[in-house]
């Protein structure tokens, strides 16, 4: 069977664990092998966007060191997967040895979603649910990766579900890491307005694939709207499957 | 050295400075061009192009005629005349408007027809353009069906004002003066090096701002309406 | 006007503030972004055209020297006088020089961000000659005395109640009316006899050409034809980055442009000036002076990474799209340039050390950089911007960042590359963060993070975090 190595975000690990508990589920229904290497710590992307490239770099030769020989790494995160992809190679662009292996390890990093639907093929995992979703298109997913049709290809083959359009689903929900905490009357603002399109929408549950948009938009659920909650896909996917968790 | 050589080596200087500056940056190679598709009414021809124009026409908010000839393009110019009330108007002297001899109908139709050729000089012209025409009568160099552009090649034949300053801009199009697209101009205008118009503008529709608090509305500065007579 | 980008953070809380009590900061923008969504598909390949156009102003910036010595050469030969200035200081005097010479007494003032950034309007002032703007917008700002509010509608988020205050009080307007239409009419007779009477025109410029030596303007309101016809002088002031190589790359900019801007297949008005007018012309300026203005763009220049945000052709759909400027409008950010594009041109301009806000307030959605048609990687150039701060690096005066964050992110890294150290942290942070957590929620968490909880909650820590779980969970296979 086919081994998976799963790139688990530091907030996943520390804050949403079930996310991960998730995604090993749905890949070992999949049909593949999920592994796991303690050694992980952080993929470095609050260093990066923050302008310490010197820690980021760091952080890169950890986990080019720790994932550099996976044939196949997964994570239930778009922006984590970008910085991997995208920021490791630039960080090394004076560096012809690291930049060869940041290169490499970047052309087998996937998204969840992305290599659930385009690489396995599956996009059934036995979910249904009685009710109305409506999905929020996470930014780094959407315009860095390029992903949509795939975690919208697991909403529609969820039994039951109505996925119902929002208004601005593709709109920012204001996260942005720092920026959350150090623009907060801009964040707050950014938020609000999702949360509004949300309950506009007249969905049960505001679904996403990424963890950052997940806290920011349970964080404000939480104080203002606690009766409504979002999920992130693979957790729903999984609390909804019929037969119960693997 | 006097002021004016003092000022000059400055200009040369910032002109060195600039230039120089730009010159020793670090280069930079960017991927060329990728293939650019034409547009589709480039391929618009006779009466599928003329028909494409006035729905342009209508779009920009012109409001358009489509007549048979020269004498019903008279006709319709002398309705208009008479429903706006129009007693004095400027013509262009262009190649569409000038064997008209709109001054002698005019005056068949109790309307003054003034042409800028007939003023001395920029003042005089001004109080006419600005003050006295309530309309202006031109014609175009050529029309432009993609977009509904009237191409305007601005000289002694149809001054910058001529088609600015008046509230209502009434034009001339015959047929044989529609071209397809934009690019038109690229040769018609732009053809022979050295011997460009001082100034040419493609203008479409009457004037509009949407500066106050983005509520769309057409007649600002420019003309309120434009009447466009197709002819053809 | 005056620079206030050192002021972000006070200016965005009272303008977030605003924005719930006027509306038309949730409208206009949302207005143009779909006008401009609407108008693309009149292009066979929407997605083409914006790449094309990207790749245009990234060979033009990279061949600008060039460029502007060929446009230089043909807009000479059509007659036209170039100067060069290399700031805000040469541009102005010279421009009040030609003025004075001429005994010109009153200026009309076609739309041009450009002198908003030279502080024109002041200089022209302070030497006792009257500019008026004449766009609408332009001319609402400048007669509430107010910087504006959006590149391309300066005035859009005024209310129709303190306009007609203003022009009944400065426009000569006599009915008080609400009506857009009628104030807009109220605009149009009192700026005519400006039009008619004024001695000088001076306009930005879209567009200059180097092939034919034109310089071309794109408006939909007419102010900048008669700007350029009326007068007999007219000065055109350009930054150096508006050349395009030949007239059919202008044509194609022109269709792009538009669309981007407000949806429209081509403005109302396109002019084109290749030189003064002939001998025998009734209109037209008698003489056209050119203005190529540096103020500091050869030094953007010399960074190759930061340069392409000279590739900018200002139609504003990156400020239109932007969360954060839907959120806070055009005042916060302090200059005459504002949503992604300022955020990006500012700093270069100003130093980043008088704009740290500006290259921070951005969660780096990405949407700027998704609707550009000139191809500019808004977020890429605030990391860069961020980056050159850390690093300390002087060409652009950047600043020092706070020694606590400094700390924060070294100890973060040893940690990122020592997995012992990450999980130790984590074990130690856990109580520190649940101290007051209820019912698997944290409400509440004094210091650096309070910015967070001011409206949000964070789940608690979980006792078990996944890589404790998975122990477990790894010889559970199905």
């Amino acid at each position: 069977m086919k081994v998976v190595s799963m790139f688990v975000p530091c907030s996943v690990d520390l804050f949403l664990p079930d996310i991960a508990e998730s995604t090993v589920t749905l890949l070992r229904r999949a049909g593949v092998d999920p592994v796991y290497h303690q050694g992980q710590t952080c993929c470095g992307q609050p260093a990066y966007n923050s302008g310490y490239r010197q820690e980021a770099k760091a952080a890169a030769r950890h986990f080019i060191e720790l994932f550099g020989e996976d044939e196949v790494v997964v994570s239930p995160s778009g922006s984590c997967a970008g910085t991997v992809k995208f920021h490791y190679p630039e960080l090394f662009q004076d560096d012809p040895v690291w930049f060869r292996r940041a290169t490499e390890l970047a052309a087998r990093v996937f998204e969840l979603s992305q290599y659930l639907v385009d690489v396995l093929k599956v996009d059934d995992f036995g979910a249904a649910f009685a009710g109305k979703v409506a999905f929020h298109e996470s930014c780094h997913n959407l315009r860095r990766l390029g992903i949509s049709a795939q975690p919208r290809k697991l909403l529609a083959a969820v039994k039951g579900a109505e996925v119902v359009p929002m208004n601005q689903e593709d709109f920012c929900c204001g996260f942005g890491g720092t920026f959350a905490n150090n623009y907060a009357d801009i964040s707050e603002s950014m938020v609000q307005d999702k949360v509004e399109n949300f309950l506009g929408s007249g969905a049960d549950v505001l679904l996403l694939s990424e963890p950052g948009c997940l806290l920011n938009i349970n964080g404000y659920l939480s104080r203002k709207h606690p009766q409504k909650k979002a999920r992130h896909l693979a957790s729903f996917l999984v609390e909804n499957m019929k037969e119960g968790r693997s | 050295m006097n002021g004016s050589n003092m000022e000059e080596v400055m200009a040369e200087t910032a002109r060195e400075d600039i230039l120089g500056r730009l010159r020793a940056a670090p280069p930079k190679t960017v991927p060329p061009r990728p293939h650019l598709p034409p547009m589709k009414e480039a391929e618009l021809a006779g009466e599928a192009m003329v028909a494409y124009l006035m729905e342009r026409l209508a779009a920009e908010a012109y409001t358009p005629f489509r007549v048979k000839d020269r004498r019903e393009a008279l006709d319709k110019l002398a309705q208009i005349v008479k429903e706006e009330g129009l007693t004095c108007v400027m013509a262009s002297t262009d190649d569409v408007v000038a064997p008209l001899d709109l001054p002698a109908w005019g005056r068949e139709h109790g309307v003054e027809v003034m042409q800028p050729g007939q003023f001395a000089d920029r003042q005089e012209y001004k109080s006419a353009i600005f003050d006295r025409a309530q309309a202006s009568v031109t014609g175009a160099s050529f029309v432009v069906a993609e977009t509904g552009s009237l191409g305007l090649v601005h000289g002694t034949d149809n001054p910058r004002l001529l088609t600015l300053a008046p509230i209502l801009h009434i034009v001339l199009i015959p047929a044989d003066h529609v071209v397809p697209a934009l690019d038109a101009a690229v040769g018609r205008v732009f053809g022979q090096k050295g011997k460009y118009p001082s100034q040419f503008s493609f203008a479409t529709g009457p004037s509009l701002t949407g500066d106050i608090t983005g509520y769309l509305f057409r007649g600002m500065h420019g003309p309120r309406r434009v009447m466009a007579i197709v002819i053809g | 006007m005056k620079i206030r980008t050192e002021q972000f953070n006070q200016l965005a809380a009272v303008e977030i503030e605003k924005a719930r009590v006027r509306p038309f900061l949730k409208m206009v923008p949302e207005f143009l972004y779909r006008k401009r969504a609407a108008g693309l598909p009149s292009l066979p390949d929407p997605d083409a055209a914006q790449a094309y156009a990207a790749a245009v102003r990234a060979e033009v910036v990279n061949r600008l020297p060039d460029l502007l010595e060929e446009f230089e050469r043909n807009a000479t030969a059509n007659g036209a006088k170039v100067f060069w200035a290399r700031d805000a200081k040469e541009a102005n005097d010279f421009i009040v020089k030609v003025a004075k010479e001429r005994g010109v007494k009153t200026v009309i003032k076609g739309k041009s961000m450009i002198t908003e950034e030279l502080g024109l309007n002041d200089v022209l002032t302070a030497n006792g000659i009257t500019p008026w703007e004449t766009d609408l917008g332009e001319f609402i700002a400048q007669q509430m005395n107010l910087p504006p509010f959006h590149i391309i509608a300066p005035a859009m988020n005024i209310p129709v109640e303190e306009i007609r205050d203003c022009f009944m009080e400065k426009a000569g307007m006599e009915t008080p009316t609400v009506d857009p239409v009628e104030l807009g009419y109220a605009a149009r007779v009192f700026l005519r006899d400006k039009f008619q009477g004024a001695e000088m025109g001076i306009a930005g410029v879209n567009i200059a050409v180097a092939e034919t030596g034109t310089v071309i303007n794109v408006e939909n309101e007419g102010n900048i034809r008669f700007s350029k016809s009326a007068p007999k002088t007219l000065v055109s002031v350009m930054s150096l980055e508006k050349v395009i190589p030949t007239m059919q790359d202008a044509i194609n900019m022109i269709r792009v442009l538009a669309r981007n801007c407000t949806g429209q297949r081509i403005s109302a008005y396109v002019s084109m000036e290749s030189g003064p007018k002939r001998a025998d012309e009734v209109d037209g300026p008698e003489e056209l002076f050119i203005v190529i203005l540096d103020n500091g763009r050869s030094k953007i220049y010399q960074d190759t990474e930061v340069r392409e945000i000279m590739q900018c052709i200002r139609c504003a759909a990156c400020l239109n799209i932007c969360p954060v400027y839907r959120q806070i409008g055009g005042y916060a950010y302090g200059g005459a340039y504002s949503g992604p594009m300022g955020q990006a041109l500012m700093p270069l301009l100003f130093g980043l050390d008088r704009t740290k806000d500006l290259y921070r307030a951005c969660s780096l959605c990405g949407a700027c950089a998704s609707v550009c048609p000139a191809g500019i990687d808004h977020p890429k150039l605030f990391l860069n911007f961020r980056d050159k701060d850390v690093k300390q690096d002087p060409r652009f005066n950047s600043q020092q960042r706070p020694a606590k964050e400094r700390m924060f992110f070294r100890l973060f890294s040893l940690g990122m590359s020592h997995p012992g150290l990450w999980k130790l942290g984590a074990r130690l942070f856990r109580p520190i963060f649940n101290l007051n957590a209820h019912d698997g929620v944290v409400s509440r968490m004094p210091g650096p993070l309070a910015g967070w909880f001011r409206k949000r909650d964070m789940p608690a820590m979980p006792v078990k975090p996944f890589h404790q779980r998975w122990e477990e969970l790894k010889d559970k296979k199905s």
